[in-house]
């Protein structure tokens, strides 16, 4: 504020036309952009949305097709397709009041208004028809939309923490590194010590499965499974005498890779929950797209 | 006699080292230990692997020592004789041996290379952080889900539409199953159109036209769904849309004044017979400004439905009684030609009350019950006529003589049979006769005379001025002519329908509030008990329906829509009351016609 003083008056007693306002550097997340304007927006909509639908006569019963369910379906139709054209918009940056930010700003608040919308436009008639099939994908984009905006609140910092200062990359060459010397380290054993460290080499999928990202756990590891089984063997040859220092240098390594491997993996669980929405967000909104062009199309072909 | 080993490794930049020696022993030794001649790092390799040894002309046996057969051109031997002039490949794990003739004479060259890049070395970063490598791509998923609903739910429907020949709506739905534009429906059918569920060719029948009159009638035929009105009249009655709403209804083909305008179908089991308030109000407003000729009263709504007109006698007559529309915003008085007092009748402690306890008829409190002598009707809606043997005889009985035991009765209606009846009775007992049975008589009303000298004077006691027939009829004594033609009895015309535009169903208002019985009957047609004059016409005014119909005041407020009273279909002129068949009310009233204005007349002399 008081830059911003100091730049007015500076701009006034020089008498030079131009000063540039100081740039506000606090930070203003995209839901809380222009003080909620597009909040507002949205409960204004819902607001007009639930009127119309209370103050209009439903005889025989509430649907699409009386003078509320058509107007709000329209409403509806054109968020819908100008909600989509997000995909389009955020390859286009640009500042100002059109910025990407306060797109998607609006792109959230009137995707959360479609709730009321739609569900109004329904008339909480309900079937197994093109129509429902096209409220039932709206809900699924909106749903996985506010799930997307839940994980974008809060898993960052979670991601930031396991990471330390170690980037993706140095992640994984950690693990190539341990791997080479897992390898090396090997060389001189026999068949049954070598295959329990190719198990921890080429059993040991560091992303994993679909499922297993998503658990978080990978129950059938080969460095897992390697680490337990040369844990059992350094354990038997403790109890008879010393175990053999290659062994027991197999075995630490076997233990550091696991620790990179668990790090690696927190982070890769939380890239796959950061990342998952948008698989279900982007190709359900387009499937939206074809529902929404059949069920118009139906209801006018079916006139 | 040598081995040749050229041993190939990467350069981290991807290029190639090899190193390459000679080995000037018959046998060579390949394995992972450090002491082989050939040495391959690869853990999937045995310390000792296999052991290659020179034969004579050109051949190399090769033998697996470490217990892992080798793969040698595709097969797994344990023991092999290659012959190096068809270049041999031995696969060991991750590494490819190539033997082949070496540039000296009687030298076996072998290329060690490994062909199978490390595991670990394989995991790319967006092979591990993103989901590129486990989920089907955002693109192709998109273009899979459009390219489904697409064709199940626009497609398939659409080639039914265009391929399908509309079949007969009625017998179809028998032959066919699930059909696919069947997806297109808005909501289940009516119960009425079930049937029509995978039929949808059946009604819509042309794509972008909204459905049309044409697919209604063919089922339901105009004769049995009557106009509510002439054509040119509806026409002219309805208020026209102008501006937005008009542009919007021609825009959207949807004309108005369709069946479907009212009749909204896929709303479920009720839907198409559930018909906006709007829709009648929408003509039934200002209609009078429009029709300038209707006598119809302008309504906008139950809260300014105009007060009833009840159609009451105004001239009671055998073959021509006159009715009239009265409204009731004053009391109508009809003139039925009847005499009859209703406070008498349902007093509880008079002569009346005494006859109706020691006959044991049905009585409430004492008192006569009203539905002694209004009885329902089979469905409930309205009561059956007034009969004067059924409803009255128990008191005014017309019996005249006890006869040997048998009781004679004069009929009722016949004066001419009751002066014949009575001349041969005295031209037979000229003299005396004993007085009529038990004494059976009308409450504070003396016998019939039979003790009368003559028959002549007999009818003058029946017929005359405090006669039996003067206590429910007005009579007229001419005091000229004989017998029956001497006295004249008034016609009588009870009208059977009072609101004839309007259904109200008894049944449904057995009680009122707390009240039942006779006391919920007294609680709308009021003043009934003191009533003292056939001609009270004693009907509810239109508040009295709004006590409960449409009221906030009272906790069981029943919804009033104009059906709830009134019916469209019903033919013209006569919108409360089904044409002809008497689907409705379930009852054909004998003599009603159309043209009476719904009312029956009953007649008596």
């Amino acid at each position: 504020m008081a830059l911003r003083t100091r730049g007015r008056n500076s701009g006034r007693t020089s008498g030079r036309a131009v000063t540039r306002t100081p740039r506000d550097t606090a930070h203003e997340g995209f839901l809380a952009h222009a003080g909620y304007r597009w909040l507002k927006v949205a409960v204004a909509l819902s607001v007009l949305a639930v009127a119309v639908y209370v103050l209009t006569d439903p005889t025989p019963r509430p649907n699409g097709g009386t003078f509320a369910g058509y107007l709000l379906g329209t409403i509806g139709a054109v968020l819908i397709v100008w909600l989509s054209c997000l995909g389009l918009r955020k390859r286009i940056i640009t500042a100002g009041p059109y910025s990407l930010k306060a797109w998607t700003s609006a792109h959230v608040w009137l995707g959360l208004s479609l709730i009321v919308i739609g569900t109004l436009h329904t008339g909480f008639q309900l079937g197994w028809n093109v129509h429902s099939l096209a409220y039932v994908l709206m809900m699924i984009v909106i749903i996985s939309g506010l799930y997307g905006i839940v994980v974008y609140a809060r898993l960052p910092a979670q991601m930031s923490a396991n990471r330390g200062e170690a980037t993706q990359p140095q992640m994984l060459e950690a693990l190539r590194a341990l791997d080479r010397q897992l390898d090396m380290a090997a060389q001189p054993l026999g068949k049954d010590e070598t295959d329990l460290v190719r198990l921890s080499l080429e059993q040991c999928d560091v992303g994993g499965s679909l499922w297993e990202r998503l658990r978080g756990a990978y129950p059938g590891c080969g460095n897992g499974r390697a680490r337990d089984a040369v844990q059992g063997l350094v354990n038997a040859q403790m109890r008879v005498g010393k175990p053999d220092p290659r062994l027991t240098q197999i075995l630490f390594l076997l233990e550091r890779k696991d620790a990179a491997l668990a790090q690696a993996r927190r982070h890769t669980a939380m890239k796959t929950r950061l990342d998952i929405w948008l698989y279900v967000h982007v190709p359900v909104t387009f499937a939206l797209l074809a529902a929404l062009v059949a069920h118009v199309l139906s209801v006018f072909i079916y006139w | 006699m040598s081995f040749v080993i050229r041993q190939i490794a990467k350069r981290a930049d991807g290029g190639d080292i090899i190193r390459t020696r000679s080995i000037d022993v018959p046998e060579i030794t390949v394995g992972r230990g450090t002491d082989c001649d050939i040495q391959l790092p690869d853990l999937g390799v045995m310390l000792r692997h296999a052991r290659l040894s020179l034969l004579a002309g050109g051949l190399v046996a090769v033998e697996a020592t470490g217990g892992i057969p080798l793969e040698i051109g595709g097969k797994f031997l344990n023991r092999a004789e290659l012959d190096v002039a068809g270049n041999p490949v031995i696969d060991i794990a991750s590494h490819r041996l190539t033997l082949s003739r070496g540039e000296v004479a009687g030298s076996i060259a072998i290329t060690a290379e490994r062909v199978v890049a490390d595991a670990g070395e394989a995991a790319s970063e967006t092979g591990v952080f993103s989901l590129r490598g486990v989920m089907p791509g955002k693109r192709g998923l998109a273009w899979a889900m459009v390219g489904v609903v697409l064709l199940a739910f626009l497609a398939l429907p659409l080639w039914v539409f265009w391929h399908d020949a509309p079949e007969a709506p009625l017998t179809a739905a028998v032959k066919r199953g699930w059909q696919p534009d069947m997806v297109w429906t808005s909501g289940p059918l009516s119960t009425a159109h079930a049937g029509l569920a995978n039929n949808c060719g059946a009604c819509h029948q042309t794509a972008f036209v909204s459905v049309t009159d044409s697919a209604c009638v063919a089922c339901h035929t105009p004769d049995a769904v009557p106009n509510h009105a002439a054509a040119d009249r509806m026409a002219k009655g309805r208020l026209i849309s102008t501006g937005f709403e008009a542009n919007v209804h021609k825009g959207l083909n949807l004309p108005e004044g369709r069946c479907a305008s009212c009749h909204k179908e896929h709303e479920g089991p009720q839907g198409a017979l559930m018909v906006a308030e709007r829709f009648c109000t929408d003509c039934h407003t200002g209609l009078s400004s429009r029709l300038l000729d209707t006598g119809i009263a302008d309504v906008k709504n139950w809260a300014t439905h105009p007060q009833f007109k009840a159609t009451v006698v105004k001239a009671a007559s055998v073959t021509a009684p006159r009715f009239e529309r009265v409204l009731m915003t004053r009391p109508p008085v009809e003139q039925s030609g009847l005499v009859y007092p209703h406070d008498v009748h349902l007093s509880a402690t008079n002569s009346v009350a005494n006859m109706v306890r020691k006959q044991g008829l049905a009585s409430k409190d004492g008192a006569l019950a009203c539905n002694y002598c209004h009885v329902a009707d089979s469905d409930g809606v309205r009561f059956r006529p007034i009969e004067m043997e059924k409803n009255c005889g128990a008191c005014h009985d017309l019996a005249f003589a006890r006869d040997g035991g048998v009781v004679r009765t004069l009929p009722h209606g016949k004066p001419e049979q009751v002066a014949g009846i009575i001349r041969d009775f005295y031209a037979v007992r000229r003299g005396g006769v004993e007085l009529a049975g038990d004494g059976r008589r009308a409450p504070g009303v003396r016998a019939v005379p039979l003790r009368a000298a003559s028959g002549e004077a007999a009818l003058a006691g029946i017929f005359g001025e405090k006669g039996v027939c003067s206590d429910c009829h007005a009579v007229v004594d001419s005091g000229a002519g004989r017998g029956a033609l001497r006295y004249g009895i008034a016609p009588v015309t009870l009208a059977d329908h009072y609101l004839p535009k309007g259904d109200f169903v008894h049944k449904r208002h057995e009680t009122y509030g707390k009240l039942t019985g006779d006391a919920a009957c007294v609680a709308c047609h009021k003043g009934v008990t003191t009533s003292k004059l056939a001609s009270d016409v004693l009907l509810p005014k239109v508040e009295q329906c709004r006590d409960c119909h449409g009221s906030a005041k009272v906790a069981t407020n029943v919804p009033a829509t104009c059906d709830t009273c009134h019916g469209f279909h019903y033919g013209e002129g006569v919108p409360g009351r089904p044409a002809g068949d008497g689907r409705r009310h379930g009852r054909v009233v004998a003599g009603a016609g159309r043209g009476a204005a719904g009312v029956s007349a009953q007649v008596g002399r």
